[in-house]
């Protein structure tokens, strides 16, 4: 028996699992960043970790705050700019790219716009950011889906993923060297995409998540891998790396909020004493 | 260097001068080093019906268009929190109808400023975004957002977005010089094609610097000091966002802000405290050391860890050498002299 783990050491385990030593890794906004950390300081030392602001070959020492934050290194090895990171990109210089969901439907195309009518939303989200471009072109891409929600339709098709599915993102002709999303991670499970359909299937459970609890999120009929396995937890090795590192990821975010309210009026008690 | 005069003024003086109301200003910054109180400024002077361009508006967007300052906003990313519950003052807006939108992507973003900057009238971007909603949904932009053309070599589909050139680019940096030129590094986003497609250029920095600063580092100018129209020197500038080499991101008076931001009454209160009672970014942090005390913002002042010096030497920095006589030809000045007047005039 391993350490006990909290179940956001679980979802970043999986998603640091995805790069694979000496790739060239553009990390996104959130649970990517601390993936990438733990990756290069556990299992791929030569993975090359960047950021479309332009930062590349940071190592992190404190979870990066957003996609620009140099704060988070000690120095980095290239400072270029956005446009380069993209051109970078499309020539087919990055391995892997990650990306967080909002709405998501059974072929990987995903929406991170707007809920509802695109000039009257019911909801504006934040929008497209970089991924678009990632999508198509890195030559993997791994999503990230927490509080989203898997849809027939989109109500906006913002970066498109394997499109209709089977050949037609080859067909396409548009896509270069990008084979497209390739794993998507939710709080229940992680999905991948069908060799040849291209649809998304359930290929791995989190410890305590039946299919049942999956399958009612998915208003199709979701596929299940036939050697369907469980998310392997982190190593003790891997837990402890991830707690020095981003505590607050560590106990997720509620309790984090808990905990730094508690902070605050401790510091406000003292500050009054003064 | 010709254009010597001194161009530092305050952010009221320069706002004042360089915004004029119905503009299309654009945000320098790109999620980093906010220029914060170029942002108040033009919120207190109640700027009106502008055009804003930025790249990823958190902040910046959310103040300017929560003031009412704003007609139409391009973008690549704004802010919302809070799930279902949630909002954000760019979808308030959207929802009143009083703000337009339109999206692109970071990268078509980007290209409009690079096409901007060089003087070309549209820029090629990846085409792999034709297939996105980006490409078929369009707001006040119409046709003019995208349009697709055959390249010339290949024959193939080519997406393009036309350049933009902004009216006035406000943007902080870390440092400049009397002149203008603007020294920035860390995540260089799009920082210096927001800045050097816009007609007028309104720089704030954390400090100014000797000009022989910026002589022995011009590898550190995004912004040449012959483009600026003004330089404001700005002390914790873009706080409560974080400027490598100066302070963190202050992470309670950025969540204050958030969570003030949830509601049209909680960002308006919000603004009217530390936009509209502040008159300057002193009595904004006056106001702040009252309230948290110095110790909040001593905490995220940055510990120095250098660049290491780059040698920008030469052997020589004169023709004549130690003995007086020219390096290549092997004469004195005066040996010169004396061969020019006894050849003549008519030297060939």
């Amino acid at each position: 028996m391993g350490k006990a783990y909290t179940f956001d050491e679980l979802l970043i385990i999986a998603a640091a699992r995805e790069i694979n030593d000496g790739d060239r890794v553009i990390l996104g906004v959130g649970l990517p960043t601390t993936a990438g950390a733990v990756a290069k300081a556990m299992f791929a030392p030569n993975a090359v970790l960047m950021m479309e602001s332009g930062i590349i070959d940071i190592e992190p020492l404190v979870p990066p705050n957003h996609i620009a934050d140099a704060n988070s290194c000690r120095g980095f090895s290239y400072a270029t700019d956005l446009f380069s990171m993209f051109t970078m990109t499309y020539r087919g210089f990055v391995d892997v790219c990650f990306l967080g969901v909002a709405q998501i439907d059974r072929f990987g195309n995903i929406n991170t716009t707007v809920i509802g009518d695109y000039l009257k939303p019911d909801m504006r989200l934040p929008g497209s950011g970089g991924a678009p471009e990632f999508i198509a072109y890195a030559r993997r891409t791994v999503l990230t889906m927490r509080g989203g929600e898997f849809m027939e339709k989109l109500d906006y098709l913002t970066s498109p993923g394997h499109l209709t599915g089977g050949d037609s993102r080859k067909e396409s002709g548009l896509f270069r060297h990008g084979q497209g999303p390739t794993m998507l991670l939710t709080t229940k499970g992680v999905f991948r995409f069908h060799e040849k359909t291209r649809e998304l299937y359930l290929a791995q459970l989190h410890p305590g998540v039946t299919v049942d609890d999956v399958k009612k999120d998915v208003p199709w009929d979701l596929k299940i891998a036939t050697e369907l396995t469980e998310t392997p937890p982190p190593t003790d090795a891997e837990i402890d790396f991830i707690r020095r590192f981003s505590p607050a990821d560590s106990v997720g975010k509620k309790k984090m909020m808990e905990l730094a309210m508690m902070n605050l009026f401790r510091q406000a008690e003292a500050n009054n004493k003064v | 260097m010709t254009e010597t005069a001194c161009k530092i003024m305050t952010a009221r003086e320069a706002i004042r001068r360089y915004v004029n109301d119905d503009d299309h200003l654009i945000i320098g910054n790109y999620t980093v080093a906010t220029c914060a109180e170029l942002v108040f400024e033009v919120a207190r002077q109640k700027k009106k019906s502008l055009t804003l361009y930025s790249q990823s508006g958190i902040f910046d967007v959310e103040v300017l268009v929560g003031a009412g300052c704003v007609d139409r906003l391009i973008s690549t990313y704004v802010y919302r929190a809070g799930g279902k519950e949630g909002s954000s003052a760019v979808e308030r807006a959207l929802k009143d109808g009083s703000l337009v939108m339109e999206d692109y992507s970071n990268f078509q973003y980007n290209a409009r400023l690079v096409a901007g900057m060089h003087g070309f009238s549209f820029m090629q971007v990846l085409e792999g975004a034709m297939l996105s909603d980006l490409y078929n949904k369009r707001s006040f932009m119409g046709d003019d957002k995208y349009k697709v053309i055959t390249c010339p070599y290949t024959g193939k589909d080519i997406l393009t977005v036309p350049a933009a050139n902004p009216d006035v680019c406000i943007v902080h940096v870390q440092r400049a010089d009397r002149y203008g030129n603007a020294q920035y590094w860390g995540a260089m986003g799009s920082v210096a094609a927001a800045a050097l497609a816009s007609k007028r250029i309104i720089v704030s920095c954390e400090e100014i610097v000797e000009h022989d600063v910026v002589r022995s580092s011009p590898h550190l100018t995004i912004i040449p000091g012959f483009r600026v129209d003004a330089v404001v020197e700005v002390p914790w500038g873009a706080h409560p966002c974080e400027v490598v080499g100066y302070y963190n991101l202050d992470k309670l008076a950025y969540a204050s802000f958030l969570l003030a931001d949830l509601s049209a009454e909680g960002l308006a209160d919000w603004i009217d405290q530390w936009v509209y009672q502040c008159p300057d970014r002193a009595a904004y942090l006056n106001k702040y050391a009252g309230i948290h005390g110095n110790k909040t913002l001593n905490a995220i002042r940055a510990r120095a860890f250098y660049s290491a010096p780059a040698n920008y030497g030469s052997a020589f920095t004169s023709c004549w050498d130690e003995n007086g006589k020219e390096r290549t030809m092997g004469v004195t000045l005066d040996e010169l002299t004396a061969i020019i007047e006894h050849g003549g005039k008519n030297h060939g």
